[in-house]
């Protein structure tokens, strides 16, 4: 009882928060007449799925989140693989020009987009890639976001252990892949958590490359959904809160494992 | 055996699956943008005249350029320090063990699942003057919401707004991860000698976490100095050009003018603009981080 | 004679800046069409699924040509994407363009001219509309296809004007009129504070070239650009300035409201009845039907003009056009010319229609059922067709056509907001955007030979 303050905290800070996802839920239920009235609604009166029904008739959705989930799955797992070898590269090991190419790794994250998409569009075209999981995956499958991130979970690591380790005459190798990566559960949850959002999350460049509808993603599948001749709001909330929603379904998920991996003492000496 | 030799090769090792990726699909477009960057071109890209520093003697000068500095600048500041702020309050209101925690934990950080297109969407429907609910609610406890995305002073803050919600997920997950490495010894040894509250919260709290905050810090001002999608879908860079950020000038010059030389001497611009502010924040910044 | 005389003198204009033949620009006529050709477009949701029903047509109806017809995004999403598609050397047959895109398409000497296919086969378009077709002519020659064409009126809220004591029958026609009307149909709630607005537009470059072309006045010189490359733009003529005027005095006297850039904004605001009246295009009606569901009446008018009504003055068709791309095999553009053929019968144009709101392109679809049933269930549409068929047609009313338009739009809808905000006189707003377009358009010039 005691908490029941922390629990009221919580509980407004979580509405306010959620509140935007929150309305995407309620307008997606509710007729475009209802949407565009005056004060403007909360909830719906009626509440339907017809929105739901019509994003189904209007773009193959099914399709759409298979192919974005297969993607941003490849995505993570190359992330985790060069992100984590970089960040060893980056905290644990020395050489000459270490600095440099750490900021060279951080200088990707510093190029506009602009500047990349278009060569990188007809890289991929001239090597046969268009309208593939291949084209939409690889060439984000190096992360400075993410080399970053371990390494600054890398650096927390006690230098005890990597001494230990050599006294023991384990390899470099060896060292990172027994201890080095179990410990850093967390961190590369976090990683792959992030490198999944963001590639579900794109659309300039699945529109780019990708003609067949079979190929296309989520994001590109909400852009069809805006109309130009007319916005409902309705249908574009149903679109928003269908492509959400394994998301935030994975972050359920994730969030335990983040939680579990932090709470066993990973760093506590 | 020389001295740098084999350590370098084996650091090469480990970082050649990321340089091989960096170098074929961001340094070599670097590269050809850097390229056009010189040069006048046809609307498809070809360049067609070489023009020196033109394209870049042309930006420096213009007012749409200092306008785009300015924007990107207000952008930056009104975003980047509140997200991060926002984000540790929250984090420290999660760290506690209470029951259900979990729930909680996963409401906050949800925003980490919502595109930019997407929350951009939403919160352009929140934002409408009229049929917007903002609006509606600060009505009803008798205040007069502002035009938000027409009046130009307060569509930057809109878009801020919109996005430090947006990356409230990133920071509240990094944060909380940072705050759950923390050692339960150090807060009791302060406790112990006396430290409560508020100093508790600077004293202890902050350096422990600041490797987690110097991380947002750099990697949200990267990623603000990059934000695009917020800006197309609420407000075009307008009204009157105060959301007209450098990446989104090059938007336009790119993809709606075609003019892609011009693009190419913002883009290096902006590029340099963020690397060395990035530099600054390391070798500034990265000094009070403690590292344990 | 005189009958002789205007129908020798089409669009109206310089005749013969060059070949007055195109037929060489096309594959010959004994080309056999390719088997399979690919269409680029940016229709979605209902418009996409009338898209379809025309492709399944045409392949259903022979078996020597198979279109595929791929959504693209949105207009400026698929031009980013074809420029993207023509540097790398992979653009598809056939593409639907935006109506701002045509220099673009044009200068960038990527596409076989329609022209060139109408000269070669003698094909007949005495039945088309004028306007439509000489919006996509360049020196009297059809550039590219009208696919799916639109126009701007007036929508207002019927029952609204009862309860101001209007006629719901008569809408204001003139800037006066218009803002006459808005003054009475304002109200304002107990608190004192707008409840409903008499006039709400949204700052939309293609309204202001709308009422610059209901004024009679160019856009740009060079008969529009279409004599000609366009040297500068004209946004500070009087009529300009008189249509800012009137915008500025509207918004400031309380009875204009300002949605600012955001068009559905605009659309949304009189479903929810916050304005009674706004403009708008076409294509925007049935969804404001099926929205409003019956709650108040629409009505529809004319687009506004000046007081005086300038008899030069009319309207410009607007929506977008498809293109045939020249680096494609001739076969291929074969293909795309027997399919563009089939998509301007009569019969498919009426479907389109029906299914769309656009307008067809043939005079003959208005006989056909679907186009029939059209007219009887939306008779607020006729007044768009009127519209288009009773504007004169001359430069100004053919539009404009500019290597820059997408930034010329852009910055006349900079120079409203600036006007509106109050940051500057009307002089000093219109004197600036036309001087920082001019310098855009030498660039374009100058880098685009």
């Amino acid at each position: 009882m005691r908490h029941l303050p922390n629990y009221v905290v919580l509980v407004i800070v979580a509405l306010v928060v959620a509140f935007p996802l929150l309305l995407a839920l309620s307008y997606s239920l509710m007729s475009e007449s209802e949407i565009a009235t005056f004060p403007p609604p909360v909830l719906p009166q009626a509440p339907s799925l017809d929105n739901y029904a019509t994003v189904f008739s209007t773009i193959p959705i099914g399709r759409y989140l298979l192919n974005s989930f297969v993607v941003a799955g490849a995505v993570v797992a190359g992330q985790i693989v060069t992100a984590s070898l970089a960040a060893y590269a980056f905290s644990f090991l020395t050489y000459p020009g270490r600095t440099l190419l750490f900021f060279a790794f951080l200088s990707t994250l510093m190029i506009p987009w602009e500047a990349t998409i278009i060569p990188n569009y007809i890289t991929i075209r001239s090597i046969g890639w268009l309208d593939t999981y291949q084209g939409l995956a690889v060439p984000f499958m190096a992360t400075a976001f993410g080399t970053f991130l371990l390494r600054q979970g890398f650096l927390q690591i006690p230098k005890e252990l990597h001494d230990a380790a050599r006294i023991d005459g384990a390899s470099s190798f060896r060292f990172f892949r027994s201890i080095v990566v179990p410990l850093s559960r967390p961190a590369l949850a976090t990683v792959a958590i992030y490198a999944f959002l963001s590639t579900y999350n794109q659309y300039f460049w699945p529109l780019l490359i990708t003609n067949q509808p079979l190929m296309r993603t989520t994001q590109v599948g909400i852009a069809q959904l805006r109309f130009e001749e007319t916005l409902r709001w309705g249908l574009v909330m149903a679109g928003v809160v269908m492509v959400a929603a394994p998301t935030l379904a994975l972050l359920i998920v994730g969030q335990r494992q983040l939680i579990r991996g932090l709470t066993s003492g990973a760093v506590k000496g | 055996m020389s001295h740098g030799g084999r350590p370098l090769l084996v650091g090469l090792a480990y970082l050649a699956p990321s340089l091989i990726l960096f170098a074929a699909f961001v340094f070599i477009p670097l590269g050809r943008t850097f390229y056009l960057s010189f040069f006048n071109t046809r609307s498809t890209g070809a360049p067609t005249s070489f023009a020196g520093l033109d394209n870049y003697l042309e930006l420096l000068t213009s007012e749409a350029f200092r306008t785009g500095i300015v924007a990107t600048v207000l952008f930056t500041l009104y975003t980047v320090p509140l997200g991060i702020a926002l984000g540790l309050v929250l984090a420290v209101l999660l760290d506690a063990p209470l029951r259900a925690i979990g729930v909680f934990r996963t409401i906050m950080s949800s925003t980490i699942a919502v595109s930019a297109a997407v929350g951009s969407l939403i919160w352009l429907l929140l934002f409408n003057p009229s049929l917007g609910l903002l609006n509606h609610m600060l009505s009803l406890v008798g205040i007069a919401g502002p035009q938000w995305l027409i009046q130009p002073q307060t569509a930057i803050l809109a878009v801020s707004v919109t996005t430090i919600w947006l990356t409230l997920g990133t920071n509240v997950i990094v944060l909380l991860a940072g705050l759950q490495g923390v050692p339960q010894e150090i807060y009791e040894a302060a406790r112990l000698d006396g430290a409560r509250g508020l100093r508790m919260f600077t004293r202890i709290t902050v350096p422990m976490v600041s490797p987690s905050l110097f991380f947002l810090l750099v990697v949200d001002t990267i990623a603000v100095l990059q934000a695009f999608t917020q800006i197309h879908v609420m407000t075009r860079g307008g009204p009157v050009d105060t959301t007209r950020v450098l990446v989104y000038s090059i938007y336009l010059d790119a993809f709606q003018n075609f003019q892609f030389g011009f693009a190419s001497a913002q883009a290096v611009i902006l590029f340099v603009i963020v690397l060395a502010l990035t530099v600054i924040q390391f070798r500034v910044v990265e000094r009070r981080v403690h590292y344990q | 004679m005189v009958v002789l005389v205007a129908a020798a003198c089409g669009g109206g204009g310089p005749v013969g800046a060059g070949p007055s033949d195109l037929s060489a620009q096309a594959p010959g006529k004994d080309v056999k069409p390719a088997a399979k050709i690919t269409w680029w477009h940016a229709m979605s949701g209902v418009n996409n699924d009338a898209v379809n029903r025309i492709v399944d047509g045409f392949n259903k109806s022979q078996t020597n040509i198979k279109v595929e017809a791929i959504f693209q995004g949105n207009y400026d999403d698929l031009l980013a994407k074809l420029n993207t598609a023509i540097a790398s050397n992979s653009a598809p047959a056939l593409v639907q363009v935006y109506d701002i895109g045509q220099a673009y398409m044009r200068d960038g000497g990527q596409i076989v001219p329609m022209q060139a296919f109408i000269d070669r086969d003698k094909f007949d378009t005495k039945d088309f509309e004028p306007a439509v077709l000489n919006y996509y002519k360049f020196q009297d020659k059809l550039q590219s296809m009208p696919f799916n064409s639109s126009s701007a009126i007036l929508y207002y809220n019927k029952d609204a004007f009862k309860e101001a004591g209007l006629d719901p029958e008569k809408p204001p026609a003139t800037f006066t009129e218009v803002a006459d009307a808005a003054k009475k149909l304002t109200k304002k709630d107990a608190g004192g504070q707008v409840s409903r607005y008499g006039f709400g537009p949204s700052i939309y470059g293609w309204l202001f070239e709308q009422l610059l072309a209901t004024s009679g006045a160019p856009y740009a010189d060079k008969g529009n650009g279409r004599d000609d490359r366009a040297t500068k733009v004209l946004w500070n003529s009087d009529a300009a300035k008189k249509i800012l005027s009137w915008w500025k005095a509207g918004v400031d006297g309380g009875y204009f409201y300002n949605p600012g850039i955001d068009n559905d904004g605009a659309a949304n605001a009189f479903n929810a009845q916050k304005t009674a009246m706004y403009i708008e295009s076409t294509a925007r009606l049935r969804g404001h039907i099926n929205t409003v569901a019956g709650k108040f009446q629409i009505g529809t008018g004319l687009y506004p003009r000046p007081d005086d009504k300038p008899k030069d003055g009319g309207n410009i068709i607007g929506g977008a056009s498809l293109y045939i791309m020249k680096s494609r095999p001739a076969d291929e553009q074969q293909a795309a010319w027997e399919f563009v053929k089939y998509v301007l019968s009569p019969a498919v144009q009426a479907q389109w229609q029906s299914d769309t709101g656009y307008y067809p392109i043939v005079k003959a679809a208005y006989n056909e059922g679907p186009s029939k049933e059209w007219a009887s269930k939306y008779p607020q549409f006729l007044t768009a067709v009127n519209e288009i068929r009773d504007s004169p047609q001359n430069r100004a009313t053919n539009g404009a056509v500019l290597g820059v338009m997408p930034q010329a739009r852009q910055r006349t809808q900079k120079m409203i907001e600036v006007v509106l905000l109050g940051q500057a006189t009307v002089d000093a707003a219109a004197d600036a955007a036309v001087n920082d377009i001019n310098a855009q358009i030498d660039k374009y010039n100058k880098a685009n030979p």
